[in-house]
């Protein structure tokens, strides 16, 4: 379980946080706003209320007397409800109104006054008849008649500030709700993220713990922590195939090279053995000369082909002239051919430049002829013949080592790429099984591939490169 | 020939010396960068040969301080790092060759010979006389006991290699190297298929051989 220290440093809990805070806060300015504006909409109306029937009263004061006056008083006095009217004559002494005691101060100088007063209303009697008595506050405005009596008119506020704590009630109510609902939500979310971030973590744990197997759960819900999930996944199958073609790439190399190693210590040992004569014992070392440096040689192979695998080495990469390559290479090999009665021809289209390592093309070129040559079977009447060629197609640079020899199976193509694979045919011919490795590789250092066709008879070796 | 052998691995180089030995040179060994750079700005040499990778101070760093200051003993690089890329740094800092380790002996002593010839004068010579044979750098003429001898361009440049280090022998990869100017691994014998072409055409109708096969090194020409 996390501490809220600890929860408090997530990206998922702040952001939470910070939402459910906008979001209070928001929601109070809101709430306020609406209670204020209701309460101001009351006071509003009952200032109104209380203009309306003060016009009213004078009106009735001039068109109907003291009699009118005194009547419309008297029935507005006795409806239920928060109206306060006082009348007093021209002195301010009382004569008529629900609410007797008004302070002369009030009566005797025109305009807008609130003040406390002693409530007593039959309608408000309890159960035993005896009328209850309590404090009120009443809003007034105080008028001299044309008559020159004295009216007030006015309401009891009580009642309103009554509807004011409950709008505030009700807001306090509506801040607590939305303080509640937020934080349950906010943590419901936040909870849910980090559940399935920490599955991402608990995932990535168990790999680095060496289960290279596991991968991230994907939901259904096809989110984006499912579509993270599915990328991680991708990368992770990925690194795992690349693992796994490490492991067998090692494999293969500690059992390939075993084999030499085991010859070389056999001949050292026929050479220490005890009465063997000098020209045994000279042949023995020579013998152990010649397989330290096949050893070498497969090394440095294994390391370029490590080093081109492993991206362009650093500047390493220039403008190349690859039909002069291919010229140099046809022009050392040709006389090679030639003595084992194979005609090397070429057809270079001149001036083809791409941005590549001379001497890795050159090498991959020199492995495909000497492929070609090597692997040559003799066939009555049939003359044999090695075509070179450098090409420019559509963007790309093809360079094709075309043979008309045994060819290789259909099947075997794409194995005879593998590092140290060797066909049963061309077990007996000297060679380490990593020549057409070294051209895949170059070829895919440059962004390209090496292609075996079929020649029919005979292989056709295209390195297929994209032009600068 | 006076060798400064600067290598801190000392059982390669114990071996080296007494093979070098053997073979008539005086070599001086220094097992760190400093040592070595001190011997070799103080003492006078036919040919250094440095390690790429030595304590206390690199072998580049020692070959770039003494082409500042205009020494032009011929330095031979010796490196486990063999890309194409690290050759080209090594000659850039003022290497003269680069060997890459594992090498064989006869390698070696065959690019160290060669080296020490460059500070010989003959190198600026116009017209390289064996045995009878003449080869006019200007002209491209060559010529045997009076008889014009007809070369492609490149059978040409390797007797020209052969002749400027005549009575040296001379590698395989050296010839692959400066004649055909590759350093990848050549896989068969091409080499051989076209110095037998080059003898048939210098040697063949007479009596003495000049281009011989010297067997588990290379080739020389000599008279």
């Amino acid at each position: 379980m996390r501490s809220i220290a600890q929860l408090w440093r997530t990206t998922t809990v702040r952001l939470t946080a910070t939402f459910i805070l906008i979001f209070v806060v928001f929601s109070v300015l809101l709430l306020a706003l609406i209670a204020w504006q209701s309460s101001f909409q009351i006071q509003n109306q009952q200032a109104g209320d209380i203009n309306r029937e003060v016009r009213m009263l004078q009106r009735i004061d001039r068109t109907q007397g003291l009699r009118g006056i005194a009547f419309a008083v008297q029935r507005l006095s006795s409806q239920p409800g928060p109206g306060i009217y006082y009348l007093g004559d021209p002195a301010g002494l009382y004569l008529l109104g629900n609410v007797p005691e008004v302070p002369p101060d009030i009566i005797l100088e025109p305009g807008v006054y609130s003040f406390d007063y002693d409530r007593m209303r039959p309608f408000d009697a309890d159960e035993e008849g005896e009328a209850r008595s309590s404090r009120g506050f009443a809003v007034v405005r105080s008028v001299e008649l044309p008559s020159g009596l004295r009216l007030v008119v006015g309401r009891d506020v009580v009642e309103r500030r009554g509807f004011t704590a409950i709008i505030i009630q009700a807001f306090l109510a509506g801040v607590i709700g939305i303080l509640l609902f937020s934080l349950i939500t906010g943590g419901v979310t936040a909870r849910r993220v980090l559940r399935r971030i920490d599955t991402i973590n608990a995932t990535a744990s168990k790999i680095m713990s060496g289960n290279l197997s596991e991968r991230v759960p994907v939901t259904k819900r096809n989110d984006e922590f499912d579509g993270l999930a599915t990328s991680l996944n991708a990368m992770l199958e990925r690194n795992e195939q690349l693992m796994q073609g490490l492991k067998e790439v090692t494999d293969n190399v500690a059992h390939d090279l075993k084999t030499p190693l085991t010859r070389l210590r056999n001949q050292a040992e026929a050479a220490l053995r005890p009465g063997v004569n000098e020209s045994v014992r000279e042949k023995a070392l020579e013998t152990t000369i010649a397989e330290s440096d096949k050893l070498i040689r497969t090394f440095n192979a294994l390391l370029m082909i490590a080093r081109a695998e492993a991206g362009a080495p650093s500047g390493a990469l220039a403008e190349i002239d690859v039909s002069t390559i291919v010229n140099d290479v046809a022009e050392l090999y040709g006389p090679v051919a030639e003595d084992v009665g194979i005609a090397l021809e070429t057809s270079v289209t001149e001036g083809v430049h791409l941005r590549g390592n001379r001497e890795l093309i050159g090498q991959a070129l020199v492995n495909l002829v000497d492929n070609a040559i090597k692997y040559f079977e003799p066939r009555e009447g049939v003359p044999g013949k090695i075509a070179v060629s450098v090409q420019r197609e559509a963007g790309r640079v093809l360079i094709t080592v075309a043979d008309n020899g045994p060819g290789i199976p259909e099947g075997d193509r794409r194995r005879v790429l593998e590092r140290f694979v060797r066909l049963e045919k061309s077990r007996t011919e000297s060679g380490s099984g990593l020549g057409l490795s070294l051209v895949d590789a170059v070829a895919r250092l440059h962004r390209g591939e090496l292609r075996l066709e079929d020649n029919q008879p005979g292989v056709r070796a295209v390195i297929d490169l994209p032009a600068v | 020939m006076k060798i400064l052998l600067i290598e801190d691995d000392r059982e390669a180089a114990s071996y080296l010396i007494q093979a070098l030995d053997e073979a008539g040179h005086v070599t001086h060994h220094a097992t760190d960068g400093e040592t070595g750079y001190a011997m070799a700005s103080g003492m006078d040499y036919d040919v250094l040969i440095i390690d790429r990778m030595l304590p206390r101070r690199d072998g580049l760093s020692i070959v770039e301080s003494l082409r500042a200051e205009d020494d032009r003993t011929p330095v031979l690089i010796l490196s486990a790092l063999g890309e194409v890329d690290d050759r080209v740094t090594g000659l850039r800092a003022g290497g003269d060759d680069y060997l890459t380790k594992p090498y064989a002996f006869t390698e070696l002593l065959a690019r160290v010979e060669v080296l020490a010839r460059r500070s010989s004068p003959s190198e600026a010579a116009t017209v390289y006389e064996v045995g009878g044979l003449t080869l006019d750098r200007l002209s491209r003429k060559v010529e045997r006991g009076g008889e014009v001898i007809q070369l492609q361009p490149r059978e040409f440049r390797l007797l020209e290699y052969l002749m400027k280090n005549a009575g040296k022998v001379v590698t395989r990869t050296m010839l692959l190297e400066n004649v055909w100017d590759y350093h990848f691994d050549p896989q068969t014998n091409v080499i051989d298929v076209h110095m037998s072409r080059l003898r048939a055409k210098i040697d063949k109708g007479f009596e003495t051989s000049l281009l011989q096969t010297v067997r588990g090194a290379g080739y020389m020409i000599r008279e």
